[in-house]
């Protein structure tokens, strides 16, 4: 009986899987993505871009609970954070998550950032990558700036207005770019809801697909990792240049010259040429 | 040409390493599933607890509401900006603070954008084997964190001005 069972849910999962693979090719979709092999020293290094994917993925998932009770008006703005803090369900957890995952990505993204930078990952060719990672971090920047304004509290407010004087310092745009952001003259109710447009549509709209660019990219290249994954390959190729040029000085043997290292050779040469 | 370091590009007897391809299959490999993912899991969940944890031993800030009449009040960044705000400090005055706020990041991150291009000898990978770069990074580095620790410094000795 139990047997029977068994058989017939293995024979039906095999139906459900062929069937899905024969319409969507998804069954060799993720076999090619899963068991595509990455460098094994360093993996625990290759963890930090992982780490800020994860967070990123952290601040999607929790910002759009965030925005179940949050009110992006002057009026309602910080009432709508005290009750998540207080009386909503899981509301001090929700934006707990939030916001302590805003801070571990900034933190993982500079040493990600570190990371590829130190090991020359950025190396042909991967310039790309670094583009996009490049515009992602601005981005990410953009998102943690015009988040601290949301919560319409003392600090976000001040600091909002002070990097926005900041940025009227800018040579021949500022005006433009702060009036832009303003939507007036000083920080109000028009700003409020620019900065939450641009921090709930604008900034995640344009980060979503550059991730997706990202990750294509790393696919595309493979992951480079660092240079001590080549260590056997280098030595490889460097035994095999030596030999060369081993057989080519044995070539050489027909004129009467014995070999001698690179650098003997030199040695001598200069040798003879100071006995002169 | 161009040759994508998958691994599956040629059985690894037959293969002649040569200056282009040293570079394009690491030495040893484990499979992105279940090695890195699992990596992956490890570091996401230790996160993910830290989160939790956080969110209720130091939960997340909310000062006053907003005050517009309040001018002297004293904002504080968040603490990557830390390094930005102090800074500044080196460009007092009106003439000087476009610079500092503007003009020298602007430049520091087409900088940033250019790296690959200032940097393009292919096969000097490692660090120690291309030291101008690698000095400037560190240079970067220290700089942001020394500006860091003078503001935490400025933050504790003078925590209201
Ligand atoms: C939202 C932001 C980002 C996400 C989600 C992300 C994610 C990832 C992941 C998962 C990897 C593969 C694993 C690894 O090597 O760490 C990776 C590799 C890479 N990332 Fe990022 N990254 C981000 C930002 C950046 C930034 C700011 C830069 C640099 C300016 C950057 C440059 C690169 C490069 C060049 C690689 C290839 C490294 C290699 O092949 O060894 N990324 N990224």
């Amino acid at each position: 009986m139990i047997g029977r069972i068994k058989t017939q849910t293995v024979e039906a999962s095999q139906f459900l899987v062929d069937w899905m693979e024969h319409r969507t090719g998804i069954v060799t979709m993720l076999e090619h993505f899963l068991y595509e092999p990455v460098p094994k020293r360093g993996a625990w290094l290759y963890t930090l871009g992982s780490a800020v994917l994860f967070t990123i993925t952290l601040q999607f998932l929790t910002g759009i609970l965030l925005l179940f009770y949050y009110a992006p008006t002057t009026d309602d703005a910080w009432n709508s954070v005290e009750y998540i803090m207080t009386d909503a369900y899981f509301g001090q957890l929700i934006r707990g998550i939030h916001y302590w995952s805003a801070n571990f990505l900034m933190a993982f993204i500079g040493l990600h950032m570190g990371q590829v930078f130190f090991s020359g990952g950025y190396k042909s060719p991967r310039e790309l990558n670094w583009i996009v990672g490049v515009i992602l971090l601005l981005l990410v920047v953009g998102l943690s700036f015009t988040g601290y304004l949301l919560r319409w509290d003392q600090d976000g407010f001040w600091a909002s207005v002070v990097g926005m004087k900041i940025g009227s310092y800018s040579p021949f745009v500022g005006g433009y770019v702060i009036h832009f952001l303003l939507g007036g003259d000083v920080v109000g109710p028009a700003t409020l809801s620019r900065f939450f447009a641009i921090h709930v549509w604008l900034l995640p709209a344009m980060i979503a697909p550059l991730i997706g660019a990202h990750l294509f990219l790393l696919r595309r290249h493979g992951v480079f990792g660092s240079e001590f994954e080549y260590t056997d390959r280098i030595a490889k190729l460097h035994e095999r240049q030596r030999l060369e040029e081993y057989a080519r000085y044995e070539a050489d043997e027909d004129e009467g010259e014995p070999y001698v290292g690179r650098r003997d050779r030199a040695d001598r040469e200069g040798y003879e040429r100071d006995g002169e | 040409m161009y040759a994508p370091a998958t691994g599956k590009a040629k059985p690894v007897e037959e293969e002649v390493i040569t200056e282009e391809n040293v570079f394009e299959r690491p030495d040893e490999t484990i499979g992105f599933f279940p090695g890195q993912v699992l990596k992956d899991g490890y570091v996401s969940t230790f996160i993910l607890l830290a989160c939790v944890v956080l969110s209720y031993a130091a939960p997340a800030p909310l000062t006053e509401p907003a005050n517009t009449a309040t001018v002297e009040y004293v904002p504080r960044p968040e603490w990557f900006f830390f390094f930005y705000e102090q800074m500044l400090m080196f460009f007092p005055g009106y003439a000087l603070i476009s610079f500092g706020a503007v003009v020298v990041p602007t430049i520091f991150i087409g900088l940033l954008f250019a790296v690959p291009w200032l940097d393009r000898s292919p096969q000097h990978y490692n660090a120690v084997s291309r030291p101008f770069a690698s000095v400037i990074g560190i240079l970067v580095v220290v700089v942001v964190v020394l500006n860091m620790l003078l503001a935490v410094s400025r933050i504790m000795n003078f925590p209201t001005a």
